[in-house]
């Protein structure tokens, strides 16, 4: 099982098989062989499940099947490096998240690689909008409570979030940089010990994507006080427009990449193939069950929000280490 | 509540979800034993096959086999060839190995196998039957009581390392310093890594304990060549005695019950309860000094304690939704992709067919004795392999599954690092056991430690002495704990010098 799924093996045998057929592969034949798609991401995270479903369905659309390979460490850039570094034909894609796209080139200095001159978007698979949550027999009942109690005490709040530099870790750097505000940031290894420490009282606040916590807010133990994004997710609750945030904050982007370098013709192949997967209803209905959207962007509408985030990110990253 | 779980037992009880579960267990034994390959990789493998088949009472049970098979199969080569198949096999190899070499790897196979099936059956019993009630108690084992558990388990290896103190002592810090390299994990910042990008993630758990185990036996056997007079056995042994077998069933009930308990806490995980398991038997032995010489004892300790662990994991996934490690994330996203949304609802919405998923699991363990059993006598035709042939094929394993755990050529050179230390560390007569211990012990504790103090903020002795009194009761009693079992343990190290004079 594990052969069959090694991107390795399958290079090896089409390699192997090459010498045999002719030479001259024309780029209409594209793709030729099994696609590779590196996932920077440990084994068991969300980002693999995602992985593993749309691998699963875009087989049918580039007519080659599509090999998960995970490369995690680093912060993700391991992976990265590896897919900057591979041949740009198309066949060595990334699977990745704005944070380690964007974010990452302030917070971790990585000189190997350069995210914006070395890769180009071929989709945006879909995204998470975070939701501020707090248990639900918690004293704050609404954020403004919340904000008043952080201003009040700066440092006395405290939140739990899953890990440096990553999914509820940003927002909430950049939720302290925008309102002014001094959280006490716990982590702890993955969403669900995060989600974990709210339910047991030990931190007062935390983050979570609302499909994570579905279940709880309906049962009346998590309370969500605000939601990325300009427009309310849930009734009642804020945006966190409305609260004093930027429209952008929150987001979680998960998106495919290719090495720059691929040509044109290649990279409309693929996102016609993107294109049309997205299309698809048991895709829809398979990324639903999974809790996640099908919230599609062509990758040169995805292009311009890099260049948005870039200017965000680094704005962030200055206020943070110049202190 | 009853007659949804009778209806869970009339829905369990297919030939079809059984089919799948030895598919299952077969699957995951043969992953497991594979080195490097662990049982989290085995299942973000197969997963997708759990998306595609549409009932749920197929698809999860499926991979609840996997779970079991593989946490069991890691202790195959663990106790065959010194390297642990998974990180849950840590503690086995202490032992087992050992038996292997003395002629009764049989027997150490055969413990490991009936430990491991106990105490799935037992842990997933106490699962089946508490998953209402201890629902939301599990949330109040927080980073402080993790970080004055891990405390007191480190006292008490350090007190109680055979052999000489000073020399268990050195290797156990020499461990807990290992864990400390990579990126801090509250700043990011580097800790010794030399500016290297290699290093930022800390040594792989992977690699480490081939190279620590595995490597110098392979060096042992080479440098003893075809000799006739050989000090490794190259027969299976006889099987397991049922007065053996009763010897350690204490040791089972006892590491069911730590393995059960570590379960329930979201991310501590198998190597943790396997270690703790390992630790509780030795300290309860009549013969601790016989621990790391090829104690059966110490295989029904680890395995037991390790597989313990898959059932209760269950609790906080299916009654909070929270998936404590990498695996039950899996297993979250294989109920939810059927429609299960695990979490406070779920057993009013759906609450037949988690019973039924649970009764399976249950029931699953029967298939796992038997599975198990028959694939012991393939296993051991290892031992009797010629060793010019099996020593290649062992080096081929063990850099081959050093590769296969994260596709990381730098875990090539931990492993060739590490044994150097196995070898050095054997020839100068140290125990590289409490190396391993430190290691996974003392991040286990920086982490928590560090979660604690950021948990605490300023006003400390409200929140030691107020809010979480049990982590300070077990800090304090610590000292106490670590002198009664370090008089204990000094009395036997007596015995046996005393032993070997007379």
């Amino acid at each position: 099982m594990r052969i069959y799924r090694d991107a390795n093996f399958f290079v090896g045998i089409f390699l192997f098989l090459g010498f045999f057929s002719s030479n001259a592969v024309s780029e209409e034949q594209f793709p030729e062989k099994p696609i590779t798609l590196i996932v920077p991401y440990a084994a068991g995270g969300s980002s693999d499940l995602n992985a593993r479903v749309f691998a699963s369905f875009l087989d049918d659309y580039l007519g080659q099947p599509v090999l998960i390979k995970l490369v995690p460490g680093q912060a993700g850039q391991k992976g990265t490096l590896e897919a900057v570094r591979s041949k740009p034909d198309g066949h060595t894609l990334l699977f990745t998240d704005n944070y380690r796209d964007q974010l990452h080139r302030y917070t971790f200095r990585n000189s190997a690689y350069d995210t914006n001159t070395d890769l180009v978007t071929v989709a945006r698979v879909n995204y998470g909008a975070i939701g501020i949550i707090v248990r639900g027999d918690s004293i704050y009942e609404t954020w403004v409570q919340l904000e008043a109690a952080a201003k009040l005490r700066p440092g006395g709040v405290t939140m739990s979030h899953s890990g440096l530099w990553v999914a509820f870790f940003v927002p909430a750097i950049q939720v302290m940089k925008d309102l002014d505000l001094q959280l006490r940031m716990v982590p702890y290894r993955g969403g669900g010990p995060a989600k974990a420490a709210l339910l047991a009282g030990d931190v007062d606040m935390s983050m979570a994507f609302p499909s994570t916590i579905a279940a709880d807010a309906e049962a009346g133990r998590v309370r969500i006080l605000a939601t990325a994004g300009s427009e309310r997710l849930i009734p009642n609750v804020p945006s966190f427009v409305e609260i004093g945030l930027p429209p952008t904050t929150g987001f979680m982007h998960r998106v495919v990449m290719a090495p720059t370098g691929i040509s044109e013709k290649r990279l409309m192949t693929l996102r016609k193939a993107f294109s049309r997967m997205q299309q698809e209803q048991g895709y829809q209905r398979m990324m639903n069950r999974l809790g996640e959207n099908t919230e599609y962007l062509d990758g040169t509408a995805y292009e311009a929000v890099r260049v948005q985030q870039s200017s965000d990110y680094r704005e962030l990253a200055g206020s943070l280490f110049s202190q | 509540m009853m007659e949804v779980f009778l209806a869970g037992l009339d829905a369990a009880l297919r030939v079809d979800t059984f089919v799948w579960i030895s598919g299952g267990l077969l699957l995951g034994m043969l992953m497991g034993s594979l080195p490097g390959f662990t049982t989290t990789m085995g299942m973000s493998v197969l997963v997708p096959i759990s998306f595609l088949v549409g009932d749920p009472l197929i698809g999860i049970p499926f991979l609840i086999g996997v779970y079991k098979g593989g946490i069991y199969g890691g202790s195959v080569p663990a106790i065959l060839i010194a390297m642990p198949g998974t990180g849950a096999s840590i503690a086995t190899v202490f032992d087992g190995h050992e038996l292997t070499k003395q002629g009764k790897s049989r027997k150490a196979l055969e413990m490991g196998l009936y430990a491991s099936v106990i105490s799935d059956f037992f842990s997933d019993i106490f699962t089946l039957v508490m998953i209402v009630p201890v629902g939301a108690i599990v949330l109040g084992f927080g980073p402080p009581e993790i970080a004055s558990v891990m405390f007191l388990s480190l006292v008490i290896i350090a007190v109680t390392s055979t052999g000489p103190v000073m020399k268990g002592l050195l290797m156990l810090c020499l461990g807990i310093w290992f864990g400390f390299i990579g990126a801090d994990p509250f700043s990011g910042a580097a800790r010794y890594t030399f500016g290297t990008n290699q290093l930022y993630d800390g040594f792989h758990l992977i690699p480490m304990l081939i190279g620590l185990f595995a490597l110098p036996e392979i060096f042992n056997a080479v440098k003893e060549g075809d000799q006739s007079n050989s000090r490794i056995a190259t027969f299976v042994g006889k099987h397991l005695e049922f007065s053996e077998f009763k010897k350690s069933l204490r040791t089972i009930f006892r590491s069911t019950a730590i393995g059960t308990f570590i379960g329930l806490v979201p991310g501590l995980g198998q190597p943790i309860a396997a270690m703790m398991g390992y630790i509780a038997a030795k300290n309860s032995s009549k013969t601790p000094e016989k621990f790391g010489k090829g104690e059966l004892d110490g295989v029904a300790g680890a395995e037991a304690a390790n597989n313990a662990v898959n059932g209760p994991t269950m609790v906080p996934l299916l009654t909070l939704g929270i998936p404590g490690d990498a695996v039950t994330a899996l297993l979250l996203g294989a109920f939810m992709m059927q429609g299960l949304r695990p979490g406070p609802t779920l057993l009013e919405t759906n609450g037949e067919v988690v019973f039924a998923i649970l009764i399976a699991m249950v029931v699953a363990n029967i298939l796992f004795l038997i599975i198990g059993y028959l694939t012991i006598p393939l296993f051991t035709k290892v031992v009797t392999i010629k060793r010019s042939l099996l020593i290649p094929v062992t080096i081929m394993l063990a850099f081959a599954g050093t590769y296969l755990a994260r596709s990381n050529p730098f875990d090539i050179v931990t492993l060739i690092g590490f044994g150097l230390v196995g070898i050095a560390a054997r020839t100068a007569k140290f125990d590289v056991a409490p190396m391993v211990m430190g290691f996974i012990l003392g991040r286990e504790l920086e982490y928590s430690f560090g979660q604690t103090l950021a948990l605490a903020g300023d006003d400390w002795l409200h929140f030691a002495f107020v809010e979480r009194i049990g982590m300070t009761a077990v800090v304090l009693a610590t000292p106490i704990i670590g002198i009664f079992l370090g008089v204990r343990m000094n009395r036997f190290r007596q015995k046996a010098a005393a032993g070997e004079q007379g």
